[in-house]
Formats: C-alpha cells, structure tokens, sequence
C-alpha cells in the first residue's frame, strides 16, 4: 500500500488520486485527499490536512470529509473542503461555509470573437473598471435602503427580475434560480444590513475579479454545443460573494454558537468549526440568515452582471440583445445546502463510512462547501433542463496567467464528492510574500506587453498578491476533476482584460 | 507596542506586542489598517467605541470585528488605534478611539472579516534578573488571522 506522510498525518493510497486518511482517535470518519501527487505534496505543506482531521469532528459527518485537488489552509475547515453533515442528527457549521457566503462565480456569453475585442481592450476595460464599484467603499451598482436590502435578502434574483436588473433566463441558468426560498432576513443582523447597504452591486477586493475571455479550446464538443461554447468566443468571469453582509453575518452567528453551545464547541479542535447541534433553534436560525445572504450574493453578481452588458452596449454600439450576452451559469463555492445523498448505513440505519455499511438509503445532508463547487451529473433533476442531458456546468476560475476552465458535472461526483468538485486553482503563495516577490505594477505591464491581458485594479498591492504565480497549477487540478470523473474538461478560456479591488 | 504582518496561504496574520492588554489590542488593530492598505495619511477625524465580552480572546474578536463594522458604515479606515482594556465582573471592556482616515484618502483593500483560526492573547515573559530583583512584566503579545 503506497503511503505519504505529511506533518504525522499519514495518507494512504486508495486508487489513483484518492488518498485516505484512516479513522483514528477522535476522528468521526476517515478523509480523503483528491489530488495527483505534484497536488498531495503542495497540499501537504500547510495546515491543509490538519484542517481536514479537525473536520471529520463534526457531529454527524457523513461518509468522508474531503479534500478537492486545489486544497489550502483556511481556518476551522480547509478551503477546498467538503463536508456532509446529517440534517436531523448532526450539524450545521458556519465556519465550514466561509465568511464569504456564496462566494461563487458566473460566465456570461456573448456573440463576439476576440478580434472583434482587439483594439477595444484599453477602452473596454477602462469603461468596466469606471463602472462596476471594486476595492473598499466605492459603493454598489444600486443604492440600497433597508427595504431593498430586505427585499433581496427575501427574494434574491427575483427582486432583480421585478426591478428591471435581470431577464427570465438569468434566473433559470443560475444555481437554485438565484433564490433560496428558506432565507429569513429577520435572522440576519443590523449590522450586517448596514454593511451590506452600501455594497449591493460590488465587486469587493482580494481575490474577487471580473475577467473578459476568450474561449481558447472546447474539449468536449457536445456539450460545448451544449453550452454554447466555441473557440475564440468572447466570454465574461465574475467572481465574487456576498460582501460585507455575509462576512458579518458568519462572524455574528461564530459568536452566537460559541455563546450558547461552547460544551459543543470545547469538543471541537478548532473555534472557526463552531457548529450548531441540527434541530437547535440556532442552526434554523443560521440556516435562514445563510439563505438570505446567498440570495444577496446572487442579486450581487446578477447586477454587475447586467452592468457590464450595459457597458458593453455603450463600448460595442449596440443592444446586449443583439450580442446574445446570456449566463450561461452561475455556481455558488461557500455554501451549504440541504441536499438528499445515498449513504452507506449500519443495521440501525445510521450512516457509517463505505466498508462498514450494512445497506445504502438516502438521507438529507448539509452538504458544506468551503471552496468547492456543486457539480451535479447529467440526468440530475437540479440541473436546468438546457443542460440536462449533458450536465451541469462548473466554473473553475484559474489565474490571470493560466485561464480558466468550464467543466460539467461528472459521473463520479454523486458517489465520490457528495457531487462536487474544485473552486479554483488554490493559492500556493502568502499574500505578503507575494508583495515580496512582485511588484503590481509589473504585473500589470508584464500582462499586457507578453500574454495581452489587460489589468486595472484599485490598487497595486491586489495585483501582486493575485500575480499567477501565486497560484498553483490550474490545469493539474482539472486534468484530476477530471480523470476521477467529478467535474469534465469542456471548454478552457484566456484572459483578455480583468478588473479587481 | 508595535506590531507586524505575517505571512499565512490565502489571508494575512498580524503579531502584535504592547506593555498592557490596550497597548497590544490597539497595535493589533493598527496591524488590521496596515493589512489594509500601505500608505497612512494624516486625516480624519478621532471616533470612539466601547465593547465587551466574555473572555479576552472574544474580547479582541469583537473589537476588531466591530472596527470593520465602522469601518464599512462610516467609510472610514480606523487608523492611530488607542485602547484601554480592564475587567468588570465577569466580562472584559475595551474602550477605543481611532482617527477615521476618509476612504476618498486612501487606496484600501476591503479585509473582510477577523478570525479566531490561531488566535493567542498571552502574556509574556521577560528573563529574570540575575539578582533577587521582582520579575519585570513583560507585556502581552497578541497573533490574529484576518480574511482577505
């Protein structure tokens, strides 16, 4: 049996990348790593693999706490990390979602090509970097006042649709419609709303981005078709969450759980795993503040969404129609969701890991994940029926430098991930030493002079600490999704012009 | 006091020291503005807050969480940081004061929030004198991760 040991933690082999931290000790169930062997020894360098025993800790983890290819540090649960919980019996965990609620990302399409962009990137960039608020303060796209801000929190994409933000189909091509029927805004904090106010229709800072692409290869032309996907398409990223509103509300509901339940929380290996028991009135409570703040997220990328097509129409001199600038999805990466999984129980019917189960039933599980991306097969009834027969699509934003990626959900997913896979590429680098080894501005030039990718950014701190290099290898983390059939190579995609805060 | 950036993954870690729990607190806030953006200018105006909490670690938590708070509603980057920190009962209080440095002033990145992931408040100590001199106090250190 091929072994590696990292830091103590011993991982053994199971097939090609899947690699399986035995239980032991307190550990509810055993975890696994995804990830090729280049992947496991990045993954093994931080607190990565700490973070994912710490998971298996959770009551009511179900099956494995797992580790995707694109796995780093985060705090309490691994970013990269998904863990299922029982919905009766177990938990729900804020820390294991994030403080960006919903951080996710959408691909919209157009009908250009990248000569049709050529010669336009300086202006097109200009224009979105002028017109979609980034980096701290600068405002949201729609000044919120506290009925707004309810009414998104309520209705996500809906409200969108009614104020005019949104047409039928963006709501249709985005995850769960753009609305989570189970938010409560009451369950949501002042504090959280009047942060959330001023930022309704921004981009944030950090590693949050919007990226013009074009479609560089399609590997897999009946979804391609599918999708609507061809090489040298003009396509539009935007990456980002629900901004100061669910930052606040994880950081309020950390502090609630550790008030009321810190028995439970003393049993935990780390504070930021804080959980509340399932059926408690503050797991209800969490769970209705989490939805509310998805739809924020939601309404969030659908606004800047819009507002780029309407740049577009002034840069380009026609309707956002007449340039087919549809979504082609939008997925969600923090998140948990009461989804139904066939798990592996013992002769009382409790789940129990794969090699102890006396028989399979479904259960109703959180399904948390911190950095990783639902990626639901083809036939599954969740995926819009657009894509149905082929899947649902995933978006894997890369790096400046190597591009990004759009999968569909594999085969695989439901049995292996709990129908998930990678968010990203996963940092390599700290940001302060990535304001050590580049310099903003060179990044910038070096973008634009050698590879064509326009850059603007509030500042140049971001931009170094967003330099490719930063960021590991992309391409290995989808050739694993991949090969272990969670999440299909369709389509990859080059950056022309990027904003960021 | 004084403090300093430290290198975590994907967000960034600020160590901070101080002779008292308000010295360090106040340094581990400056640390919070320092991680936020590079060059500090002189304006703003001074504002005040008070929190308080169960425990010491809960303590900084929300103080940091509350100075994002300001920051975000008022548009402000609370730089300067000053605090004093005591007991009362069964709780700890921080009273504070920043200068509120105008976001038009600066270019900022937004952190988004503290965490609790590693976080140490400790006292620390200081060698003893060879003679039978009292120990001297050697102040507090404090470590916090913040998300970027």
């Amino acid at each position: 049996m091929t072994t590696r040991e990292f830091d103590g933690i011993q991982l053994e082999r199971v097939r090609e990348f899947v690699w399986e931290m035995p239980r032991e000790g307190d550990m509810r169930v055993p975890a696994r790593v995804l990830a090729s062997e280049a992947l496991l020894k990045e993954i093994g360098e931080d607190k990565t693999l700490q973070q994912l025993r710490n998971a298996t800790h959770l009551p009511g983890i179900t099956g494995h706490a797992i580790c995707m290819p694109d796995g780093h540090q985060g705090y309490g649960f691994p970013v990269g990390g998904v863990g299922a919980t029982d919905v009766a019996e177990g938990c729900i965990s804020p820390g294991s979602v994030g403080y960006d609620i919903n951080c996710g990302v959408r691909m919209m399409k157009t009908n250009l090509t990248y000569d049709d962009v050529r010669g336009h990137e300086e202006e097109l960039v200009e224009a979105l970097f002028a017109n979609i608020p980034s980096g701290l303060g600068g405002g949201g796209i729609v000044e919120g006042d506290m009925d707004t801000i309810e009414a998104v929190l309520s209705r996500g994409v809906d409200w969108a649709l009614e104020e005019g933000w949104a047409v039928a189909d963006d709501l249709t091509h985005c995850e769960d419609e753009g609305y989570r029927p189970d938010a409560d805004p009451s369950a949501v904090s002042q504090k959280a709303k009047d942060r959330g106010k001023n930022q309704l229709g921004s981009l944030g800072s950090g590693n949050h981005f919007l990226e013009v692409q074009r479609v560089t290869d399609v590997y897999r032309d009946d979804v391609g078709d599918a999708y609507g996907l061809e090489p040298e398409q003009i396509v539009v990223l935007i990456h980002c969450g629900s901004r100061g509103l669910g930052h606040q509300t994880c950081t309020d509901y950390l502090r609630k759980i550790e008030k009321q339940h810190g028995d439970l929380l003393a049993e935990l290996p780390d504070k930021e795993l804080a959980a509340a028991p399932a059926g408690s009135e503050l797991a209800e409570e969490y769970y209705g503040a989490m939805c509310a703040c998805i739809n924020f997220a939601w309404v969030n990328r659908q606004l800047i969404m819009h507002r780029v097509r309407q740049v577009f129409e002034r840069v380009f001199d026609r309707s956002w129609e007449s340039m087919d600038m549809h979504l082609l999805y939008d997925v969600a990466h923090n998140i948990a969701k009461k989804e139904v999984h066939t798990v592996g129980v013992d002769p009382q019917g409790r789940p129990v890991e794969g090699g102890e189960a006396a028989d399979r039933e479904e259960r109703e599980l959180y399904v948390h994940r911190k950095g990783a991306t639902r990626a639901f097969p083809a036939g599954h009834p969740e995926v819009p029926s657009a894509y149905r027969d082929v899947g649902q699509p995933i978006i894997i934003p890369g790096s400046m430098g190597a591009g990004s990626y759009v999968l569909r959900g594999g085969e695989a997913s439901m049995d292996l991930t709990f129908g998930s896979t990678a968010h990203g590429a996963g940092r390599l680098m700290s940001r302060t030493q990535a304001k050590q080894e580049y310099w903003g501005e060179t990044v910038q030039d070096e973008l634009r002079e050698q590879n064509q990718v326009y850059v603007k950014a509030q500042s140049g701190a971001t931009v170094a600490e967003e330099a490719p290099g930063v960021y590991k290898d992309v391409d290995e983390v989808v050739r694993v999704s991949d090969a272990l059939g969670i999440g299909d190579k369709v389509a990859r995609t080059y950056p022309v012009c990027n904003i960021k805060g | 006091m004084s403090y300093e950036l430290r290198p975590h993954t994907a967000d960034v870690a600020v160590a901070a020291t101080g002779a008292d729990l308000g010295e360090t607190f106040a340094a581990v806030a400056d640390g919070l503005a320092a991680a936020t953006c590079d060059a500090i200018p002189d304006t703003g105006e001074r504002f005040s807050l008070t929190v308080r909490a169960e425990g010491l670690e809960a303590l900084l938590f929300d103080y940091l969480d509350q100075l994002i708070y300001e920051r975000d509603v008022r548009g402000v980057l609370p730089v300067d940081n000053e605090a004093t920190v005591r007991e009362a009962g069964e709780e700890w209080v921080i009273e504070a004061s920043a200068r509120g440095v105008p976001f038009s002033d600066v270019t900022a990145r937004d952190v988004k929030a503290v965490t609790y992931s590693e976080m140490r408040v400790e006292k620390r100590d200081e060698p003893r004198f060879s003679d039978d001199r009292p120990k001297t106090d050697g102040g507090w250190e404090a470590y916090v991760v913040l998300d970027v």
